[in-house]
Order: C-alpha cells, then structure tokens, then sequence
C-alpha cells in the first residue's frame, strides 16, 4: 500500500494495485528486491503484509537507469537550447 | 455486506484472479485502505473506489498468472469439473426423454432447466475446488454452446433467444453461482 501510495504522489495519477504487484513480482524474479511476510493486522482482515527490501543487484540497476535518465535529460536539455 | 467491509463480489473477482503468493498481500492493502477510505470520506465512496481497483488490476493480475503457470492448474482443473458435468448432462438429458416424456416440446422446455443447473453445480465445484477455474470453464461452456448453435445441432425448431438464452446464461450461471451462494466465502 505504501508502494503504491507513493508512486500515486509523485506521479499524480491513480494507479491500480495489480499494476504494482506484477511489477514486484517481475523485480523478484530478477533478484532486484526480496519479500517477507509481516504481521497479520485486523484492520487488513487479518491478512498479513507483504514487505519489500531492495537487493544489491537491484541497488545497482537503480544506479545505472537513474544515470542513463541523467544522460538523456542532458541531451534532451543541449537540443531545447538549440532551438 | 458487513459495515464498512468491502464488497463481496469484487473480493470474490479478485481472490479468483491474484496469483497465490500475492493473495494475501494485495487483498490485505485494499481492505486497510478501503477501511481508511470508508472511515475518512463514505462508505459507497470507498466501494467505488475498491470495485475501480477490482477492475483495474484484473488484466495485469490474469497476465501475471498465465507468466506464473497458474492458468494449466486451474485449466486442468475446468477441464476435469467440464467432463464430469458433460457426463452427469447427458445422463440427465438421456433419463428425461426416456422416463418422463418423450415429446420433443417437453424436451425443449426441460433442456435449459437441466442445463442450467448442470453449469450452477458444476461452477460451484470448480469454485470449491480451485478459484480460478471457474473463469475457464465459464469460457468452455461458452465456446461449446457457440459451436452447437453453429453446427444447427439443435433438430428441433426454437427461436434465436432460446439458444441465446443458453449462450450467455450458461457462462453467467457458472461465474455468479458461486459468488452468490458464498462457495466458497469470501475471506473479506
């Protein structure tokens, strides 16, 4: 919920709940992040929480597509000037 | 529906769809947030809100599962519940026209009451015995019924809205039965 949360804020768009789930699940099968189960709440119907921890390779994958945004804003921002 | 509990429907659509490791999780954050909703704003806000989730995260949920291989489960699973209630429908059909009256107009009238209670059982068990069965037997029921109106298997004359009536109740009956009648419950 808190993933979903603040993707919601900083996008500013509704997001639907299964759209961030398969995305997870697609991140683990990659080894980019790792799930563990928490506490089961009564105000969750006595579900338990799925929690989220960021791997190293994930850490890493993070790094490399925050630089290549990084370097394409870059050119993006040298063309705009040209104009 | 309880106060302030999400509906029962849209919980019923989404345990039918979510893959089993996520299940508990995903259903877990939309009654925490429902609950929240339905406590700051409206409880029919909250609904709406909690049915535009259900809707939405359906596609990426039934992608996630044919990825998983969850599908062959439960395809098996609609394949096996489809031939017992072919066999039990036959049967039925077979025992009608012999013992109870051989008339072709009372064959008629009596085939969608045996069919349609055929598809009812019969979703009610794939329900019980995999939820996400039923979507695919839905769909079996459908194609079979589609490909008997095509093929004119149907000797007697009937009008359109009898076969039709038989093309859309029967997936219908198969999906809503156990949904209605509660097999099995909704955990939410």
């Amino acid at each position: 919920m808190i993933v979903r949360r603040e993707i919601e804020e900083r996008i500013g768009r509704n997001i639907s709940i299964g759209a961030v789930y398969a995305t997870l699940e697609r991140l683990e099968a990659k080894g980019y992040v790792s799930s563990f189960a928490g506490e089961p709440t009564p105000e969750r119907g006595g579900r338990a929480k799925r929690l989220f921890r960021l791997e190293a390779a994930g850490k890493r994958a993070l790094q490399v597509s925050e630089q290549t945004i990084r370097n394409m804003s870059a050119g993006l921002k040298r063309r705009w000037e040209r104009i | 529906m309880r106060r302030n509990s999400p509906p029962a429907f849209a919980c019923w659509l989404l345990e039918s769809v979510i893959p089993v490791p996520y299940r508990e999780a995903m259903l877990g954050d939309l009654i925490e947030e429902y609950t929240l909703r339905a406590e700051s704003a409206s409880p029919l806000a909250a609904s709406r809100w909690f049915w535009s989730q259900a809707f939405r995260s359906v596609p990426s949920m039934v992608w996630s599962s044919l990825r998983s291989g969850d599908w062959l489960i439960s395809m098996s699973t609609a394949m096996g519940v489809y031939i017992v209630m072919q066999i039990v429908e036959h049967a039925a059909n077979l025992a009608i026209s012999k013992l109870v009256a051989p008339q072709p107009t009372t064959e008629v009238l009596l085939a969608p009451v045996v069919f349609l209670t055929a598809t009812s059982i019969s979703g009610c068990i794939a329900a019980r015995i995999r939820r996400g069965a039923t979507t695919f037997l839905a769909l079996m029921v459908m194609i079979t019924v589609a490909v008997l109106i095509y093929l004119k298997a149907c000797t007697i004359p009937v009008p359109w809205w009898y076969e039709f009536g038989f093309l859309t109740l029967g997936p219908l009956s198969v999906l809503l039965t156990p949904a209605v009648f509660g097999v099995p419950k909704p955990t939410c």
